[in-house]
């Protein structure tokens, strides 16, 4: 059979979200995704660190050893993190200091470093610009929920707007962002009909191909 | 020089405990789960880790003093930090594959996991945030490595119970390892007394 030119998968969405469904990138959603605005400064630090780094280390010759090439991955998200701060910076003037420290991490995350290698990097590159293209809309839905939930019950408000008193105001706390992703994440798999549990991260095994 | 130890050992206990990695700012807790699967892979995780946040330390310390001063130091430093591991990295991937063939082998396409994560890299941007002494810098990396050990291994001896057939389908596997995860990040605030800000 033949082969369609172009097909891609909308796994990232859903089916393989990053934080919810193969839990590739979970510490600043749960630590970090307090509020709606913290949600928006995180996801667009994640389009620019990872999307645009997954873009370049496109470019990085498979030749080089698998060891190095996570290197040169890392350094450009490194480099990328300069423009996303600037950008940051300009736009979200009073950004708190705790969330600045999750957009550093972002340097290192499993998106860039391991999904490329087992997926992105196996298609054609309009093919893969797409596919990692859903799974930041994926990570950005994942954000967004937990951000606007924690926001409404730690501090009554979205995105600033008062609208009725805390309920929750421990839903600010780290250890509600744990079992609120993992709920989440149950609720996730249940609706996309994935029952079958997954092996506990094994997204994160470099030889395991999709 | 006896100073110098407890002040140390204050800041070890401060990242096991207080402000353990995993538990008060998730750090890494995608690799713990990871690393949860196999005891081996507990010891082999930890020693990597702790490693690399106790050398990274100790060159981030005078790192650090050069550069943070200068107007736009922050927005190099996440590039320091991954020259500072990456310099760290191809030096113990070389020196193992010299010395220790076998192992470089059989850990070679997973080392860069318990090297180039969140934990490792988080503990040289919160220790910058400190201000500490050398001193302090070095108990704080050790001290992640060993808090990174304490979660792994809470994780290990829950993993075969949180993935048995009693836990209902959809919520097997990582759904209740984050539930878990958040119910010990829960008792060890209870326990220190303190709230992290994230």
């Amino acid at each position: 059979m033949k082969r369609s030119k172009f097909s891609v998968k909308p796994d990232g969405l859903f089916r393989q979200n990053i934080v919810l469904m193969s839990g590739l990138l979970t510490a600043p959603v749960i630590a970090a995704c307090t509020t709606a605005e913290n949600a928006l400064v995180l996801v667009l630090s994640f389009f620019m660190i990872s999307y645009t780094g997954i873009l370049i280390c496109r470019f990085i010759p498979r030749k080089i050893a698998y060891s190095i090439r996570i290197l040169l991955y890392a350094i450009v998200a490194g480099a990328m993190f300069i423009p996303t701060k600037l950008v940051l910076d300009m736009l979200f003037p009073q950004m708190e200091q705790g969330v600045l420290l999750y957009v550093e991490l972002l340097v290192v995350n499993s998106l860039l470093l391991a999904k490329t290698e087992t997926r992105f990097y196996l298609k054609p590159y309009g093919e893969m610009a797409v596919d990692a293209l859903l799974y930041v809309v994926g990570y950005a839905l994942a954000a967004f929920t937990v951000g606007f939930i924690r926001e409404m019950l730690a501090f009554g408000t979205l995105f600033g707007h008062r609208l009725f008193d805390p309920v929750v105001p421990s839903a600010k706390s780290p250890f509600f962002g744990f079992i609120m992703v993992g709920i989440l994440a149950a609720l996730c798999r249940a609706i996309v009909g994935k029952n079958t549990a997954p092996k506990t991260a094994r997204f994160l095994d470099p030889n395991e191909e999709e | 020089m006896g100073e110098i130890f407890a002040r140390m050992i204050t800041f070890a206990m401060v990242s096991i405990f207080t402000e353990n990695a995993i538990f008060d700012r998730a750090f890494g807790a995608n690799v713990a789960i990871y690393a949860s699967r196999k005891d081996e892979h507990v010891i082999g995780f930890t020693v990597g880790i702790t490693a690399m946040t106790t050398l990274a330390s100790i060159a981030s310390y005078f790192l650090d003093r050069l550069v943070l001063p200068l107007e736009y130091g922050e927005l190099f430093m996440p590039l320091i930090y991954l020259g500072i591991i990456g310099v760290l990295y191809i030096g113990g991937l070389l020196l193992l594959w010299k010395f220790f063939h076998s192992t470089f082998k059989k850990i070679k396409n997973f080392v860069h996991l318990a090297i180039f994560n969140c934990a490792v890299i988080g503990a040289l941007f919160l220790n910058a945030s400190f201000g500490s002494d050398l001193a302090g810098y070095i108990g704080y990396g050790f001290g992640t490595g060993i808090g990174f050990f304490l979660a792994s291994f809470f994780l290990n001896i829950a993993h075969e119970r949180l993935d048995s057939e009693k836990i209902p389908k959809v919520f097997r596997g990582y759904p209740i390892m984050l539930i878990y995860i958040g119910i010990v990040s829960l008792a060890f605030n209870v326990l220190v007394g303190y709230t992290a800000k994230f």
